[in-house]
């Protein structure tokens, strides 16, 4: 619109030198600015609020899908890489919706535009409508390979910033070996090949801007021409040549902003292709409709054969203690992967109160049967808050503490159960940590838990102070411990060995000793 | 940490605006010549692109005219020139820019890597990882799409703003000081704007890493989410973060609109000018009315410019903050940046009265004195929390006492160059990290140079080369996150034979067997022996099978030595060790 009152208000104003004309026309000018301003003013807004919601409901999503139940995805994405598809590439797709309304605006002026060049001359305005559109098509096709660009450029960044996260992630072990510099050359290494590629998605974002350029220039020029000659014949004022080219000049900006959002929607599609292959994970498990009211805590194995398993099986009656020795690494993450539903077994049976694994709800399974995960995670915070949402009364913190040896810990911080932790625990050593998980894992007290290699950082004298705290604290709760401790196994109602993928013995802690010497190797 | 309450995180330095200031410049200066190149080409495109306007103006001075139609034809010549100068010109200008830009932006990236790498390990233990893990991967994408997008653009609407005001000044010098009206309600808006907006991206950015720090807890500790359902408490604090996030976001977006209204008016006040310029100068016939149309589409195209430029000031001003938390992390200052340096004179170490603690006022070892001779194997046992880690610690200078020496070979650990400390201690933790990228790569991190027969022997030394070979691509399998997984004990594995790959003459050994099950603690405690083998070692182990062989004993109980000697001596003297030996057999008989 101002383009065309900038042509009347020459025409009609400074050409004759009219001055109530230069005040009419000042006026509309005005209107118009009001009416440009406003307008944008609330649909940014509009369009903001949008963007942001999206972007809000994205990130949840992915946060849903990493700690969902079902599972599944842990193991092949490292956590960096899902924190920045959960922050980077969330802002990235939502920006589509600030996109659209940048679009759909440039369309709306496009058409105003082209009421009034038609209004103006038919055949200019034609000229110059049947023109634009394949000027845009052309930009589209050259505009094509700055996509596959913009990915690679993207891919490379994202490699060069998944080393670097992988390096600070294990900077402890890193510096344990004095790999720093190391270390620093593989991430210039991949900081270089970014850096390369940026430069020459760059080099073609130039190109093709040269191009955009170049088209749309010549293309005024030819109105230019045209506009003069149809001036000069006569069949349209000073006013609207100046009009038409001021439009045409104008119609650069919402062409280019179409042409360019070609290469904005690739990037936002790929960042939304990455957030659905999250989404999309299948579930290392998948639930039933089976829910368990009352569970008892009755465990059983029935001929698994899944990993290093073949044809395990295995009843735990409720209430009962028993410690599994399974000397051999893989068969104890089999089980607890299977019995942690980060896995379906391949054939054969898991029950958990009779009902195959499979068939029973996904969180009541979980209620039911908790597995310690041998690595767990203490989350930052003050200590208190990761044993919380069981809100243990303040006796049950005292004894549940004393039984796991968590006493120790806490009495060591200086504000107890106050005292902040850092991230993952690490302000803590990793015996302190052991006992904090252990204590939460009994304050959480499912009917079934499964505690993996619970003592492995604590020293024989608090093993054995815990191994008893433990035999007490679960009276007539179902526990099975994977492990190959001692002390753990003497305090067990019952101990299984497993030997190649199978029960080889079974009995008390005792009895084995003197009767299996494959036992006794396998806890010596 | 002196008050852990105040803080959720302790966070990494952030740059003032100085040091951010000289931090560019140091980056930009081996780069001149590019940026004089960058600067030249861009000048030139655009003011190749300022004779668009009067051209334009001077066919409607011909139509005025009346004159013939081949008048037209120069005109429209001229226009097509100066477009493809233009094109031309803008186009090499930005890809040197570009490269200048992306040039300064690797170096700065990698320097912020290298630094974050070489930071003591204390500090980082306190800022967290995700704080570091935001500023090398976030950060650094928010400075990259401000090199890549918003500078270039400034620095092109920036020439074009300037140029157009010289090519008002030339057709008549009143335009120009008519198009400067518009001038002081734009400068009026853009103060108020940076003081309005400043804290309000300052806050955006800290809501922002808050929330990647707990999106990170949650991702990073989910199978123990899954395991005790609690995807309930961390959802809600990732929404809580996260509308924060989005709160902050509106009102910076609200702020915005604002800011554009008062542009429009200076775009309208500056119009108004101009047209009434015009009007009065071809009353006054000073100009033709051609000359007023190429004022008049001069100023009309300054429009896109201009909120480009004050938009992006925008763009750049959120990007200062995480520029300025990059600089933080990539002007910390080297510890190796220490003047005198000494050279360990053999490979002895020993704590001199040291005593520590990591917050103040909570001492965790008090007064420990512990010589340890060259080749000695040193075991030190005592209960969890009693002050061994922190021992270790100390040792390999993760961290340094609050009083007392480190000495490692006779020279204080404080007078040697943390390179040739390096070159001397190496720890191995029960803490295991499989680095991404093949086998061969992993273990070279400890030895860059090392060949593939090496890597073998070092394998085969730790036990591990069987496994090894049985996967898929042997050594150039890749492992880590996105590759194999080792299990805890192949991942100890590959650890200890880092540390034979390192080849220091002192070795550490925290709790470095312990995460296995005991079949996989006995293999990696024959590979813990290979590795002590003829070097001075510390072997922190909670399996006493392994103290046993040691040349001498060391109990530690609250932060203090209580006994040290043979494992014979310390069970006939029926102390400490003597009690957790008891405990350690009795469960074995």
């Amino acid at each position: 619109m101002v383009p065309l009152v900038l042509g009347q208000a020459i025409d009609r104003a400074i050409e004759p030198g009219d001055w109530s004309s230069l005040a009419l026309w000042l006026g509309v000018l005005a209107v118009v600015f009001v009416w440009l301003s406003f307008s944008w003013r609330y649909g940014h807004r509009v369009a903001m609020r949008v963007e942001e919601r999206a972007s809000h409901d994205l990130r949840l999503l992915v946060a849903r899908r990493v700690v969902h139940p079902g599972g599944g995805l842990s193991a092949s994405r490292m956590p960096g890489e899902l924190l920045n598809i959960a922050t980077s590439d969330a802002r990235q797709a939502a920006s589509v919706a600030v996109l659209v309304a940048a679009n759909a605006a440039a369309v709306a002026a496009l058409l105003v535009a082209a009421v009034i060049l038609l209004r103006v001359s038919p055949g200019l305005g034609l000229l110059i409508l049947a023109g634009l559109p394949p000027i845009v098509g052309v930009l589209h096709l050259l505009g094509r390979p700055l996509e596959a660009r913009a990915s690679r450029e993207q891919a490379e960044a994202a490699r060069a910033a998944g080393i670097a996260t992988d390096l600070v992630s294990g900077l402890r072990v890193l510096k344990g070996i004095g790999a720093e510099r190391a270390g620093a050359q593989r991430y210039l290494h991949a900081s270089g090949a970014s850096r390369d590629a940026a430069v020459r998605a760059a080099r073609l974002f130039a190109g093709y801007e040269a191009m955009a350029m170049l088209l749309v220039g010549a293309f005024l020029a030819l109105v230019a021409y045209v506009g003069g000659r149809l001036a000069l014949a006569g069949e349209i004022s000073v006013g609207d040549l100046i009009a038409a080219v001021g439009l045409t000049q104008f119609l650069i900006g919402p062409f280019t902003r179409l042409a360019y959002s070609g290469a904005m929607l690739a990037r936002a599609r790929a960042s939304a292709e990455r957030i659905a292959a999250v989404l999309a994970t299948p579930y290392g498990a998948e639930g039933g409709d089976t829910l368990l009211p009352t569970p008892q805590g009755a465990l059983a194995f029935e001929g698994v054969t899944h990993g290093t398993l073949r044809d395990f099986s295995l009843a735990v009656a409720p209430g009962e203690m028993v410690s599994i020795v399974a000397p051999h690494g893989s068969d104890a993450q089999t089980l607890v992967q299977l019995l942690a539903r980060e896995d379906e077994a391949a054939s054969g049976r898991v029950l958990l109160e009779g009902a195959p694994l499979p068939s029973i709800d996904l969180a009541a399974a979980r209620a039911a049967l908790v597995v310690a995960p041998h690595d767990a995670a203490i989350f930052a915070g003050p200590l208190r808050e990761n044993l919380a949402p069981w809100s243990p009364s303040a006796a049950d913190l005292e004894r549940i503490a004393e039984a796991t040896a968590a006493d120790e810990v806490v009495g060591a911080l200086p504000e107890g159960w106050d005292s902040h932790v850092t991230e993952r625990g690490r302000s803590l050593s990793g015996g302190q940590r052991q006992r904090i998980a252990l204590a939460r894992a009994l304050a959480a007290d499912p009917p079934v838990l499964v505690l993996h290699d619970p003592t492995t950082a604590v020293d024989s004298v608090t093993e054995a102070r815990i191994a008893a705290g433990l035999a007490e604290a679960r009276p007539h709760r179902t526990t099975i411990i994977l492990t190959t401790s001692p002390a753990l196994l003497a305090a067990s109602d019952r101990v299984v060995l497993v030997l190649d993928g199978q029960v080889a013995a079974e009995g008390a802690h005792e009895e084995l000793t003197h009767t299996s010497p494959e036992y006794r190797e396998a806890i010596g | 940490m002196t008050s852990p309450m105040n803080s959720r995180h302790q966070l990494l330095p952030v740059a003032s605006g100085r040091q951010v200031r000289d931090a560019l410049r140091a980056l930009m200066s081996p780069h001149g010549l590019l940026a004089a190149g960058a600067a030249t080409m861009l000048l030139a495109g655009n003011i190749a692109a300022l004779v668009g306007p009067p051209v334009l103006g001077s066919i409607v001075d011909r139509v005025v005219e009346g004159a013939d139609e081949d008048a037209l034809i120069t005109p429209v010549l001229i226009l097509l020139l100066s477009t493809l100068a233009a094109a031309v010109g803008t186009a090499l200008g930005t890809s040197l820019i570009a490269q200048l830009g992306e040039a300064m932006l690797a170096r700065l990236r990698e320097r912020v890597v290298e630094r974050a790498l070489h930071v003591p390990i204390g500090l980082v233990e306190r800022a967290g990882t995700g704080d570091l893990v935001a500023r090398v991967s976030g950060d650094v994408s928010v400075v990259s799409t401000s090199v890549r997008e918003a500078f270039p653009a400034v620095l092109g609407a920036g020439l074009t703003i300037g140029l157009t005001v010289v090519g008002l000044g030339v057709l008549d010098w009143r335009f120009a000081l008519a198009a400067l009206c518009a001038a002081p309600i734009q400068a009026l808006t853009l103060r108020w704007y940076l003081r309005a907006s400043g804290p309000v991206y300052a806050s955006e950015r800290a809501a922002e890493g808050e929330l990647s720090q707990t999106l990170y807890d949650s991702i990073d500790g989910a199978s123990t989410v899954r395991a005790f359902r609690l995807q309930e408490p961390h959802l809600t604090a990732a929404a809580a973060g996260s509308e924060g996030v989005v709160r902050i976001a509106l009102r910076a977006a609200n702020l915005r609109t604002w800011f554009f209204g008062w542009l429009n008016l200076a775009e309208f006040v500056g119009m108004t000018a101009i047209l009434v310029a015009g009007f009065l100068l071809v009353r006054a016939d000073a100009v033709t009315v051609g000359m007023a149309t190429a004022a008049a589409l001069y100023f009309h195209r300054l429009f896109d410019p201009i909120n480009t430029l004050l938009a992006l000031f925008d763009d750049v001003q959120s990007s200062v903050p995480a520029l300025a938390r990059l600089v933080g992390v990539a002007e910390m200052p080297l510890s190796s940046e220490r003047i005198e340096a000494a050279a360990p004179a053999d490979a002895s170490m020993a704590l001199e009265g040291v005593s520590h603690a990591y917050d103040a006022g909570h001492e965790v070892l008090h007064g420990v004195d512990l010589r340890i001779a060259p080749r000695e194997h040193i075991s030190l046992v005592g209960a969890s929390g009693a002050g061994k880690t922190t021992v270790a610690k100390l040792l390999i200078g993760a961290i340094e006492p609050t009083e007392g020496h480190v000495c490692v070979g006779d020279v204080p650990a404080t007078a040697i160059a943390p390179e040739a400390l390096r070159r001397t201690v190496a720890m191995v933790s029960q803490e295991t990290h499989v680095f991404a990228g093949t086998l061969a790569d992993d273990l070279r991190l400890a030895r860059p140079e090392a060949s593939d027969a090496a890597l073998r022997e070092s394998l085969t030394a730790v036990g591990a080369l069987g496994w090894v070979e049985a996967l898929p691509a042997g050594l150039d399998t890749p492992v880590g996150s996105g590759g194999h997984m080792p299990t805890s004990t192949q991942a100890q594995q590959i650890a200890l034979a880092r540390l034979l790959l390192a080849d220091r003459p002192v070795v550490i050994l925290d709790e470095a067997t312990a995460e296995a099950g005991s079949a996989g603690a006995r293999t990696l405690e024959a590979a813990a022996t290979t590795v002590i083998e003829g070097r001075t070692s510390v072997v922190i182990a909670h399996r006493l099978s392994q103290a046993v062989e040691a040349d001498r004993i060391v109990v530690m109980d609250a932060g203090r030595i209580v006994e040290a000697g043979t494992h014979d001596q310390l069970v006939a003297s029926g102390g400490a060790y003597a009690r957790l030996w008891t405990a350690w057999a009795s469960a074995r008989e």
